[in-house]
């Protein structure tokens, strides 16, 4: 097994780079995620997209255009309606999820290529990443590295003493509406090339792991980058390998994500051992 | 071409039929899902049967016992991640939801045909449910609901007052185990008909939207029942009329009747407050 040998094929190449720069973006978001229990909200956008794609997709328009706005529609009306106590988060987040699927559903389905795109979306097309990809990725990690190192101390506050956060005169709303723009962001930068799936993954998994390892926000961003850049690097090379050299096909989006899980259950066997030491 | 014509053909009566079943169930269970704020769970047992359903596919045996096994798997593990002190449940849900959906997507890809009769679990394909379909969403639903009944005093307790409920010397884990194991029976059910991405939309629509009209929990249990049932009813007829995608038009009219219910309905609704807060100016108190 080589870690290196793939990448010598430039559509590797591309690919590696893809998963490397997504990997470090969505644990650095990942990591406000899992503190604000905001996975589902992650996995919303992953879907609430998707008619955004289709229609941009339909009118022959730029993809990341149309999951662009969608993404933003998506996070403005989770702030507006997480505040609806009768209706409460979850509930809306589950419903507004499903009904923009189902938008996007319905206009595929009256496309030809129904069951193929829905797949790529689902999936991703790693292996296919190109050049105009990889740039939409890293401008997209630019600017979402910008607005975290910007405020990444009133995220951070917000996530563990809303009641201070507010007194100290920070508009939380505003703040959630950020977090939630910059969700909608990695998801928009990734879910075109990786799919759905892996996206839901490169945020959570990671994130969740070094929040086993780590009590210090600073490293628990460090070791989330650090974590999904390796499972995407790791994944990746396991599934060439294998695919190659043992003819047993392995679809790349998913062996990264089972490879993040396998990081994750690790991290979850050493947690206790090292707070063991940390105790002594 | 009059609305009714439609049902003269064999598979348009039984998806009507399946319709009506799965839209029944899935919102009496839908309340309950709220009450104890499942609805992200639920959404992750959509995704988790998916490596259930291609293993039955592969072993050539029935994919509901597939969907099922697989479900009940993924209940033990986030009880089990969630107990944990450091993972949250939201998180241990979310690991295990892409894991498991990454382990379907991994067992396919190793086959050869890749995309094979992936859409219809995911996004249903009620217009081809069977006789058998029909029998196993009847039995399953009688059983569902011959359980919520028995237990409704028991399981409302448990969502407003566990400590109440283990006072009383109720068996609270498992009246826990029971309800999810519900839950999971919903979704395997409603799998043909909405396929597993769509199927938490059904469960939580009708009960978010029963809960805007009525406060009483029995009301709202068979509010919402109904209006599953209406919206699986509508949505098939229009996706018949104009050929699109059935179960996902069935999840849009759910959806919409949430929409409009969140606008108009007295009390709760959107125009309801807004008058209040008109008519008494300062904060609103919680509740």
């Amino acid at each position: 097994m080589n870690l290196f040998d793939p990448f010598t094929l430039p559509y590797m190449q591309r690919a590696l780079l893809e998963v490397l720069v997504l990997g470090a973006l969505a644990g650095a978001v990942g990591v406000l995620v899992v503190l604000r229990r905001l996975a589902f909200v992650g996995d919303a956008l992953t879907h609430t997209v998707f008619p955004g794609i289709v229609i941009a997709h339909l009118l022959g328009r730029s993809v990341v255009a149309g999951a662009l706005a969608f993404g933003v529609l998506t996070a403005v009306l989770l702030t507006v309606l997480g505040s609806h106590r009768r209706v409460g988060d979850d509930a809306a987040l589950a419903i507004l999820l499903t009904s923009f699927f189902s938008v996007g559903v319905v206009l595929i389905s009256r496309t030809r290529g129904f069951t193929a795109d829905l797949t790529v979306f689902l999936f991703g097309r790693v292996l296919a990443v190109d050049r105009a990809d990889l740039a939409q990725t890293l401008a997209v990690a630019v600017v979402a590295t910008l607005v975290l190192a910007l405020l990444h101390k009133e995220l951070v506050l917000r996530a563990f003493d809303p009641e201070a956060a507010a007194a100290m005169g920070y508009r939380t709303r505003a703040l959630d509406l950020v977090l939630n723009l910059l969700i909608a962001l990695v998801v928009v930068a990734a879910v075109e090339a990786v799919g759905t799936v892996l996206v839901i993954a490169l945020i959570v998994v990671p994130a969740a792991a070094a929040r086993l390892l780590t009590d210090r926000v600073a490293a628990m961003t460090a070791v989330a980058c650090l974590l999904g850049a390796a499972g995407g690097w790791l994944g990746l090379a396991v599934s060439f390998e294998v695919s190659v050299d043992h003819d047993l096909r392995l679809a790349a989006g998913a062996t990264i994500v089972v490879v993040l899980v396998g990081l994750f259950l690790v991290a979850a066997a050493v947690a206790p051992l090292r707070r063991r030491m940390a105790a002594r | 071409m009059s609305l009714l014509d439609v049902f003269g053909d064999g598979f348009a009566r039984r998806a009507l039929l399946e319709a009506v079943m799965v839209g029944g169930l899935c919102g009496a269970v839908g309340v309950h899902v709220l009450l104890r704020r499942l609805p992200f769970f639920t959404m992750a047992l959509g995704h988790a049967t998916f490596p259930g359903v291609v293993l039955a596919a592969l072993a050539g045996i029935s994919l509901f016992a597939g969907a099922a096994a697989f479900g009940a798997v993924v209940v033990v593990v986030v009880a089990l991640l969630g107990a944990r002190e450091r993972v949250d449940d939201t998180s241990a849900v979310g690991v295990t939801l892409s894991g498991a959906f990454a382990l379907g997507v991994l067992l396919l890809s190793a086959q050869a045909g890749f995309s094979r009769d992936l859409t219809a679990y995911l996004v249903g394909s009620i217009i081809t449910v069977g006789p058998g379909d029909l029998v196993t969403t009847a039995v399953v639903g009688a059983v569902v609901l011959a359980v919520l009944a028995a237990l409704h005093k028991e399981l409302v307790l448990g969502a407003f007052d566990r400590g109440g409920l283990a006072a009383l010397g109720y068996p609270v884990l498992a009246l826990d185990v029971v309800l999810l194991l519900v839950i999971e029976a919903t979704v395997v059910t409603s799998i043909p008909a909405v396929g597993t991405i769509l199927a938490v939309a059904l469960i939580v629509a009708p009960a978010a939207t029963a809960r805007l009209w009525t406060e009483r929990l029995r009301a709202t249990m068979a509010l919402a029942a109904a209006l599953g049932a209406t919206s699986g009813v509508v949505g098939l007829l229009i996706s018949l009329q104009w050929r699109v995608a059935a179960g996902a038009t069935i999840v849009l009219v759910a959806a919409a009747l949430f929409a409009v219910s969140l606008v108009v309905a007295p009390r709760h609704g959107l125009l309801a407050r807004a008058r209040t807060i008109s008519a008494a100016p300062g904060p609103t108190p919680a509740g």
